[in-house]
């Protein structure tokens, strides 16, 4: 049985150096400083004894049978592989479509797109014919109206067509013929 | 072919890095053992510890393309078993080793001990020093305990520490120092 006799401390400025010298991890000039210090306290050698004495026991751990190690790292890998799957949940989504989802959705795609185009042309119709009902019987007559000025501006263009032709086929006399009626003008 | 046991933590961490996922198993079978322990040094409960462990596995796996090389795996990785138990008796209010303590000491235990004409075995005197240990560790603040535990159970240098603890060297070296102090002070009876 050990006694039970109060420890005196370490010396207050060597303290901290003893603790780093314990654990090997003084510098070069301060493990020398404690060496030399040593010899001569008997309380610093008493703290040092009682660091070895104590600290390695705590660190000590239970030692666990092999099997227990295999079941942690086979739990271990399955809540990996759990996570996995939770934060990918849509790549079982398109799981089983791997082999065959590239021309699936491309022959899916292809049959929209017929589809749209045939049904679009029979709307665009049905669109054209109930919106010529819808017009307001106002606006019709302002189309009839532009009709009829398009039809104006076509006329005059084609009289002006006729007397560049005229002009071409007798240059002289039509040139005279104006300069004539200018002058009677004037 | 390279065997994956023989590469190095940080070409590990590359290859999970570009997707190669199945390498992380190299590196749990690399730490489990270090992990569990640090978080059983923490919560003086296996199951607890088992846990804790594990989640830091998870953490560290879905946040590996977060890991820049800047420290090494396993100083980045400390960190997360670490943080982990100190949030868990945060949260838990470290009711097991409260009750660990109150099943193995009684009021007259002390003055047994100290009494020369009683003789219990070395078993029993290791036994009760290990639980004021761990009473005066759990009533230590949780970054000196952490140095302690690090440097002391875990053997990491000072330099790793003040790397996962994210603080100076000699910051370390005190909360290591002051640790030390009061556990050589608290088992006084037993030395």
């Amino acid at each position: 049985m050990k006694s039970v006799v109060p420890l005196e401390g370490a010396c207050k400025s060597f303290e901290e150096d003893l603790v780093l010298f314990y654990y090997g991890e003084s510098a070069d000039a301060d493990r020398r400083r404690v060496e030399q210090h040593l010899p001569s306290c008997a309380a610093c050698r008493r703290f040092v004894d009682d660091l070895r004495r104590l600290l390695p026991d705590m660190a000590k751990s239970e030692e666990l049978p092999q099997s227990f190690w295999d079941a942690y790292y086979r739990d271990t890998l399955a809540k990996l592989a759990e996570q996995d799957r939770q934060k990918y949940w849509w790549r079982d989504l398109f799981a089983p479509l791997k082999v065959w989802a590239v021309p699936a959705f491309g022959t899916m795609a292809v049959v929209v797109l017929a589809i749209g185009l045939v049904l679009g042309r029979g709307d665009s119709k049905r669109v054209t014919e109930g919106s010529s009902e819808a017009i307001p019987q106002a606006i019709l007559s302002d189309a009839n109206q532009l009709e009829f000025f398009e039809s104006m501006d076509m006329l005059e263009a084609l009289s002006k067509l006729e007397e560049q032709d005229e002009l071409k086929a007798d240059p002289t006399t039509n040139h005279s013929s104006k300069l004539t009626s200018l002058a009677v003008n004037a | 072919m390279v065997d994956p046991q023989k590469l190095r933590d940080e070409e590990l961490v590359a290859l999970c890095q570009q997707g190669k996922g199945e390498y992380f198993e190299v590196l749990v079978r690399r730490y489990m053992e270090k992990a569990f322990h640090i978080a059983a040094n923490f919560t003086r409960d296996t199951e607890t510890a088992k846990d804790l462990s594990q989640d830091a596995f998870l953490r560290a796996y879905s946040n590996i393309r977060q890991f820049d090389g800047r420290s090494s795996f396993y100083t980045w990785f400390y960190r997360i078993v670490v943080n982990l138990c100190l949030d868990h008796a945060r949260r838990s209010g470290r009711v097991v080793w409260e009750s660990l303590d109150a099943l193995s000491e009684s009021p007259g235990e002390h003055h047994q001990l100290a009494d020369t004409t009683f003789q219990p075995d070395q078993e029993a005197i290791a036994g009760e020093a290990k639980r004021r240990a761990n009473k005066t560790l759990e009533a230590m603040p949780k970054k000196q305990r952490t140095a302690f535990l690090l440097r002391n159970h875990q053997g990491l240098t000072i330099a790793d520490i003040a790397k996962v603890m994210k603080t100076t060297e000699g910051t370390v070296r005190v909360y290591l120092h002051r640790a030390v102090a009061a556990l050589r002070q608290s088992l006084v009876e037993f030395v």
